[in-house]
């Protein structure tokens, strides 16, 4: 078994469970992507997965979120066996169980931020009234009581992730994936993003948070280090953001996030280095990560 | 999902893309209104001569010689302009159980018609005997007296001079011979017994003239030796409830010992109808042309099912990281094609709900060009309905089925 003590021991008492999970991709040749990773998440634990581009750490995310299945070993959401079931069965998980925050958002251009929260609530056949409202809620409960009928065009980067994190709340999922969520936006919105990420955790989410910069990984309580589809190793955070004093953490309101993020969204969808560029300095503390940063962005 | 979702999310996505699926509707539309005018108008004709037929030619028994090779309503008018039947076939067949009348028919041949001071050019007249009119196709006045100087218009002969022709009016006719005679008009009707198909054809002037004294074409009967008039045609009126025994009847003594039979020359044989196998023999070729060119009219709703394929695949590319982000909130494959499968069928309903009013309305233009009354084909309609619902699904099945395959992850990475 790879990887310390903590990680490699799949529980059937956990909220997520992997248990042998290799996956390789064909690109040309055989990429393995994930080899042999066993690794557990508590429910109301809050996990960062830290690793350079290509890493795995990506296609680690795409499993636990049923996107796609794995190879060989186990992966279980839930107590669902999500490499068993069937592609139905998958995506009413994602749709219920699951909550994604991509990078780039991901929200449905034409749809008002009330109608892309409420859209995983059409798929789990919500009536159109109880899911607008739900919707409403939380939207509110994330800070955007007064942009229910903005369309996306019309919201800034760090109120887009907002939107996409209420969607990803709205089913009520059992956890929250998260998958660079300040990628895309500046340093101080990615700050209020991370902040908000952290109230959910203490109102009792699961969060798996997938990210490269070490910055962002300190807000989780323990950090998962993937490097060449193997655990590395599993770090207890001890001193997690956002700690007091800290410069940019320690900011303004969170509505505060309509500016800067014009020229971020189009910037890059690899998983390297392009919020670094603002703060490069506290980015990839651990060591070992940047000599494969931006080498392999095909995970 | 629920299909009230689909159907809303699909609106939404139609809306968004106005132009785009505006003009797959006008092409489904077109397809649509096609399929419904040339179905429409083709039924409108097919109603109308038929109709005609049937009122005022019941019962009638039609004799005709007709080329043995052919087949056709229309060939059989050609060959019916050779005069076989004798006047004394005439008094032979009127004395047969079931005939009411006999109506025979001849052609008299005419170069001109005058009315005061206007002349037209009349081809030709129809010698017949006053069995021809009778008080429902008689508009005014009266039919024709043998033996008088008389003559009986149709409307459309009546309507031909800048003044109308009205009864007692006088007529100066120029025959094909340079002989001018003047008659009476004493009756305008509208469709007469006797003759092949003399209800369809109103729109042409005819004049009617007494066989006495204007029918000069006469033949030596072998039966009797003398010379005897000898018409091209005959009509058996037949009491009603002897029409098909009257029909055998006479085809019976016209091809036994007749005059008809000596006369008759290589090629050439005596063809009996009734209406009612006249009336099917013309709704077999309307239907026949309606078909074909409905047929045409089917190619372009193909035309159009291949424009919402193709928006629908379009769509489907174009959308790719929509369905990704679809599918990572949980939308089933299924879902996904649902999707798909509405919009497609949202664009095919709305174009042949469009398009069978807007066909209507061609054919309705088209029936009162052609002066026919509008008969509605309710079964292409409901055709017209059916194939673009159909097509919508046909259309959309393949792009719907590429969208449910999208792979979640490739979709997301989409831009």
């Amino acid at each position: 078994m790879p990887g310390p003590a903590g990680a490699d021991s799949p529980d059937a008492d956990s909220l997520v469970a992997l248990d042998g999970v290799t996956k390789t991709y064909q690109l040309g040749g055989t990429v393995t992507a994930l080899d042999d990773v066993s690794a557990s998440l508590d429910a109301g634990s809050y996990t960062a997965v830290m690793g350079p581009s290509g890493s795995g750490k990506s296609t680690l995310l795409n499993l636990v979120g049923g996107l796609d299945t794995a190879d060989t070993g186990t992966v279980r959401v839930d107590g669902v066996d999500l490499g068993r079931v069937s592609e139905t069965r998958r995506a009413e998980k994602r749709g219920t169980a699951i909550g994604f925050v991509f990078q780039t958002f991901n929200l449905m251009p034409r749809l008002t931020a009330v109608e892309n929260v409420a859209l995983p609530l059409v798929f789990d056949g919500w009536p159109q009234e109880k899911r607008l409202d739900r919707a409403r809620d939380v939207l509110d409960d994330v800070g955007l009581g007064d942009r229910y009928d903005h369309k996306p065009a019309e919201l800034s980067g760090g109120q887009r992730q907002r939107v996409a994190i209420a969607r990803a709340l709205a089913p009520d999922p059992s956890l929250l994936l998260a998958d660079e969520p300040t990628g895309n936006v500046d340093t101080d919105t990615g700050a209020a993003i991370m902040r908000l990420l952290a109230e959910i955790h203490e109102r009792g989410n699961t969060i798996l948070l997938v990210t490269h910069a070490r910055r962002i990984a300190e807000h989780a309580e323990r950090i998962v280090h993937v490097r060449d589809g193997r655990i590395e190793r599993v770090e207890a955070v001890e001193r997690r953001r956002p700690y007091d004093g800290d410069d940019r953490d320690g900011g303004g309101p969170d509505a505060r996030t309509g500016t800067g993020d014009g020229g971020t969204e189009d910037t890059d969808t690899h998983d390297g280095g392009d919020t670094d560029g603002h703060d490069g300095g506290d980015t990839d503390g651990a060591p070992a990560n940047d000599p494969g940063a931006g080498a392999d962005g095909s995970a | 999902m629920d299909p009230r979702e689909a159907f809303r999310i699909a609106a939404r996505s139609i809306r968004a893309h106005r132009l785009r699926s505006g003009l797959t509707v006008v092409g489904m539309v077109i397809g649509i209104a096609s399929v419904v005018a040339f179905a429409t108008f083709g039924a409108s004709v097919q109603a109308a001569v038929i109709g005609d037929i049937g009122e005022t030619n019941a019962n009638n028994v039609f004799v005709t010689p007709a080329s043995v090779d052919d087949d056709s309503p229309g060939g059989a008018e050609l060959a019916a302009t050779r005069p076989v039947f004798t006047a004394i076939d005439v008094d032979r067949l009127r004395e047969q159980p079931g005939v009411e009348a006999v109506i025979p028919q001849g052609v008299i041949g005419l170069s001109s018609a005058t009315y005061g001071s206007d002349t037209i050019a009349q081809r030709q007249a129809t010698a017949t005997v006053s069995e021809t009119f009778t008080d429902a196709n008689t508009v005014a006045g009266r039919g024709f007296e043998s033996g008088a100087e008389e003559a009986v218009l149709n409307e459309a002969a009546a309507r031909s001079f800048e003044r109308n022709v009205t009864v007692g009016s006088t007529l100066r006719l120029t025959l094909a011979s340079g002989e001018t005679r003047n008659v009476t008009v004493v009756g305008i009707v509208s469709g007469t017994r006797g003759g092949f198909l003399s209800g369809f054809g109103d729109a042409t002037p005819r004049i009617f003239l007494p066989v006495d004294p204007f029918y000069t074409t006469v033949v030596e009967s072998p039966s009797v030796g003398a010379d005897v008039q000898v018409y091209p045609q005959l009509t058996v009126i037949a009491t009603p409830d002897a029409v098909p025994a009257v029909k055998d009847r006479t085809e019976a003594y016209l091809t036994g010992d007749s005059d008809a039979t000596r006369l008759l020359g290589e090629g050439v044989e005596i063809r009996v109808q009734t209406s009612g196998d006249a009336v099917g023999a013309i709704q077999d070729v309307i239907s026949q042309i309606t078909r074909f060119v409905t047929g045409i009219a089917v190619i372009s709703l193909v035309v159009a099912a291949i424009g919402i394929a193709n928006i629908t695949l379009v769509s489907v590319t174009e959308r790719t990281k929509e369905i990704g982000i679809m599918k990572s909130v949980g939308a089933t494959n299924r879902d996904t094609m649902q999707l798909f499968l509405t919009e497609s069928v949202l664009l095919g309903t709305t174009g042949a709900v469009l398009g069978v009013p807007v066909g209507l309305a061609v054919a309705w233009g088209a029936a009162r060009f052609a002066d026919v009354a509008l008969t509605l084909a309710v079964d292409w309609m409901v055709f017209a309905v059916v194939v673009g619902v159909g097509v919508g699904i046909v259309a959309g099945l393949y792009p719907a089925w590429r969208a449910a395959r999208v792979d979640p992850i490739d979709a997301l990475r989409y831009e």
